[in-house]
């Protein structure tokens, strides 16, 4: 309300220049009419700076907000998902892993992972609820802390009972196995899922600004073509006004403002083109990819403790061995019934781009240089981990559970372990080609606009200085 | 769209102010070009022949999904009112949607790869599971294995039976039936043994069966799938998709999702998850 009652006082402020005494469309002396004209220039640069201004302002608030602001914050909350997803996977490690120590890896080293992602997903959590603008995504939040604190206790009692059972690699005891159930149940109905949402939820609020910016600066750049075309029109009539009366060819200071302004409209229109792209690749080629792809990244590291659990809780190995191919289809899909059936289809097709699920998704956007390499090396190593997990399941099925452990967890040549940290690393290597060009378009956007703000006020004095330059001879000959 | 309508104002006034000539534009509005968030008189295509999830008696519809469907229509949109439903099948859905019949499905639809390459689908509002559903007095399966041997329902173009015999290697023996209300019957009077197929429609049907007096039954409790029931809109309604996903949202915040589902699948004793799932996102 306290706009609308203030909104009377400014406009007349801005509205000054109207002239007041206008009788008549046309005034009837040359020197009336050249007054008129020079106004109306005047008015018109002004519109044309203040269109552009608007605009630059806009553009820039687009690229503060998608490179420098909520963009940032959104990837980093994407990597929540994964902290938690790799917290429970370290956990069900730790279970298994027991106090053995020959395998190359322990349960001190998956404790310290446990820790590290703990401490991130409490920071990462943080920022979430920030970013939240709505209740029921704060609601989100706080639901997540309160549990994230429920999951903790459940795992910390699953670890002491295991520490007092001291067992070997392999499945630990019934209590065990129950406290981790709970543990693990409600990290992924419960927390995953709200953890997931949140992100999407905040990837709106990107969505949004996003497209409002690229509308506004759009409709900017529709204002500052249309005012500064005003503003050469007019100015080339004052000229053309000036020639037929004083019967002069060209008067230059007004030739140069008329220069001027059609450079400062090109200029103007053609850089926050060049910013509307930078949006554009900021947020498709960038931020939209970085998404998906550490969206992938956490299912399929949630998948690889799928692994895991089907080897510590052999009662629930058919869920288990269901929800990793769930899992993995949603990573890279094939239309396949069960994992034997997947792995065949996967392990024939070569081609990323005839997959979907979220990597296939992504091999059919418009790539970026070195995309297509980094993403055929995902999909090669994806296919070896898929294949590590047939070997293992192969193992366990014959009965041969310590070996089908070592496959799994060991650090060996052929070791799933191995083979699925090559996959990560791959994968994190082209999310950082989709990182290059966020950062790229980010650092255009924010050159694309530097300095405009000192070149507009300088542009509109330029030629103002100019046009009445032109015109005060002129208007002094009738003295 | 609030800024932009806003920005775009600001423009026009600020530079409609400093032309005399004041050449005022309407920041003419893009938004809401077709989505069903806030759409008056909303269509919703629903299930007829499902019991507990959707089941036409009469005119009115009654089950999980028409419920759900109601709350979602109330939540995105106060103007809406009160929806109208028409029942779809699974050969329909997607082109009475594509042409308009329906602003809606929902409908125990399954969010596939390949389905959302023509629907953009909101929620899910619920994973179901395919499960195992046998007499109450049949202690002798706990999972989908123990279906060797057994007497399986066998619904001609539904993937469930496939899924466990050729999928998961059961040699379960095969007893046709037109639809899964038939397998019930058959269930009831021990002609077979076993049905297996999604959860809720078990569920559906085992409340059915009680309240009508039929031999007690049981859900096995033994997931082998994961069916994520999602929200079925016209092919790029984002701003629709967000809003359904966050009046599933809130369904689960205010505990409206865990009443409907002790409503209607409570009393067979099958493991219902109360809290959120997790959504595939919008675009």
């Amino acid at each position: 309300m306290t706009a609308v009652q203030q909104a009377p006082a400014a406009a007349p402020a801005v509205a000054g220049p109207p002239p007041r005494r206008r009788p008549r469309l046309l005034p009837r002396t040359a020197t009336g009419r050249i007054r008129a004209l020079t106004a109306a220039v005047i008015v018109a640069l002004a519109a044309t700076i203040t269109a552009t201004w608007l605009a630059v302002g806009d553009a820039r608030d687009g690229v503060r907000v998608i490179g420098h602001d909520a963009g940032p914050q959104v990837v980093a909350t994407g990597d929540l998902y994964f902290q938690l997803t790799d917290m429970d996977a370290q956990l069900a490690n730790a279970l298994l892993l027991g106090r053995s120590q020959n395998l190359g890896t322990g349960r001190d080293q998956a404790l310290a992972r446990y820790d590290d992602n703990r401490a991130k997903a409490g920071a990462a959590l943080l920022q979430a609820a920030k970013l939240a603008d709505e209740p029921s995504e704060e609601a989100t939040a706080r639901d997540l802390l309160k549990g994230l604190g429920r999951y903790e206790r459940l795992a910390g009692q699953a670890l002491l009972a295991d520490q007092e059972s001291d067992h070997t690699a392999g499945p630990p005891s019934e209590r065990v196995t129950g406290l981790y159930r709970q543990a693990t149940d409600m990290m992924k109905l419960d927390l995953l899922p709200k953890a997931y949402n949140l992100t999407l939820d905040n990837g709106t609020l990107v969505r949004h600004t996003y497209e409002d910016e690229r509308t506004s600066v759009k409709y900017g750049i529709g204002w500052v073509l249309g005012t500064g075309l005003l503003l050469v029109a007019l100015l080339a009539a004052l000229q053309l006004f000036l020639a037929v009366r004083f019967r002069r060819l060209l008067n230059p200071a007004l030739a140069a403002a008329t220069l001027a302004a059609l450079v400062l409209t090109g200029a103007g229109a053609v850089m926050l083109g060049g910013q509307l792209d930078h949006l554009r690749a900021a947020k498709e080629d960038g931020f939209d990819s970085i998404l998906a792809l550490s969206r992938a990244r956490a299912i399929g590291n949630s998948a690889n403790a799928d692994q895991t659990r089907y080897l510590l809780d052999p009662k629930r190995a058919d869920t288990y061995e269901q929800v990793f191919l769930s899992k993995s289809q949603s990573v890279l899909y094939v239309k396949a019934g069960n994992l034997a059936d997947y792995n065949a289809a996967l392990q024939k097709q070569t081609d990323p781009k005839a997959f979907l699920g979220f990597l296939g998704d992504e091999a059919n956007r418009p790539a970026l240089p070195g995309r297509d390499a980094a993403m055929a090396k995902v999909l090669a190593d994806y296919r070896r981990f898929q294949q590590d997990d047939r070997a293992v399941r192969t193992l366990a099925a014959s009965g041969r559970l310590g070996a089908a452990i070592s496959t799994r967890l060991g650090q060996g040549d052929n070791a799933a372990a191995r083979d699925f940290a090559a996959y990560d690393a791959s994968l994190v290597k082209l999310i950082q080609i989709h990182r290059t060009a966020f950062d790229d378009a980010v650092a255009a956007g924010d050159d694309g606009t530097a300095g405009w703000r000192l070149v507009l006020p300088a542009a509109a004095l330029v030629i103002a200085v100019l046009v009445l330059a032109g015109v005060r001879p002129r208007l002094a000959e009738y003295r | 769209m609030r800024g932009r309508a806003m920005r775009t104002r600001r423009i026009a006034a600020a530079v409609a102010a400093v032309l005399t000539a004041g050449t005022g534009a309407a920041g003419c509005g893009v938004a809401g070009a077709d989505t069903v968030a806030g759409k008056k008189g909303l269509v919703i295509g629903v299930n007829a022949d499902q019991p507990g999830l959707g089941l036409r008696t009469g005119g009115s519809y009654s089950g999980f999904d028409v419920e759900v469907a109601r709350e979602i229509a109330r939540r995105i949109g106060a103007k809406s009112g009160t929806p109208s439903f028409r029942p779809v099948t699974s050969a329909t859905r997607e082109s009475m949607l594509e042409s308009g019949d329906v602003d809606m499905v929902v409908a125990s639809y399954s969010i596939t790869p390949e389905r959302k390459t023509k629907v953009t689908f909101a929620g899910p509002y619920y994973v179901a599971h395919q499960d195992v559903l046998v007499r109450a007095s049949d202690a002798s399966v706990k999972d989908v294995r123990d279906l060797k041997g057994k007497r399986l329902c066998q619904v001609p173009g539904s993937v469930s039976f496939p899924r466990v015999t050729a999928e998961r290697g059961v040699a379960a023996l095969p007893v046709a039936a037109a639809g899964y209300t038939g397998c019930l019957d058959m269930l009831s009077s021990g002609a077979l043994d076993a049905v297996s197929t999604d959860d809720l429609i078990l569920a559906g049907l085992a409340a059915q069966a009680a309240r009508s007096g039929g031999a007690r039954l049981r859900i096995v409790n033994a997931p082998i799938s994961d069916e994520p029931y999602g929200v079925g809109l016209r092919r790029g309604d984002v701003t629709g998709c967000e809003a359904v996903n966050k009046a599933i949202t809130t369904m689960y915040q205010d505990g409206t999702a865990a009443r409907l589902l002790k409503t209607w699948f409570g009393p067979v004793g099958l493991n219902v998850t109360t809290t959120v799932p997790q959504f595939e996102g919008c675009d």
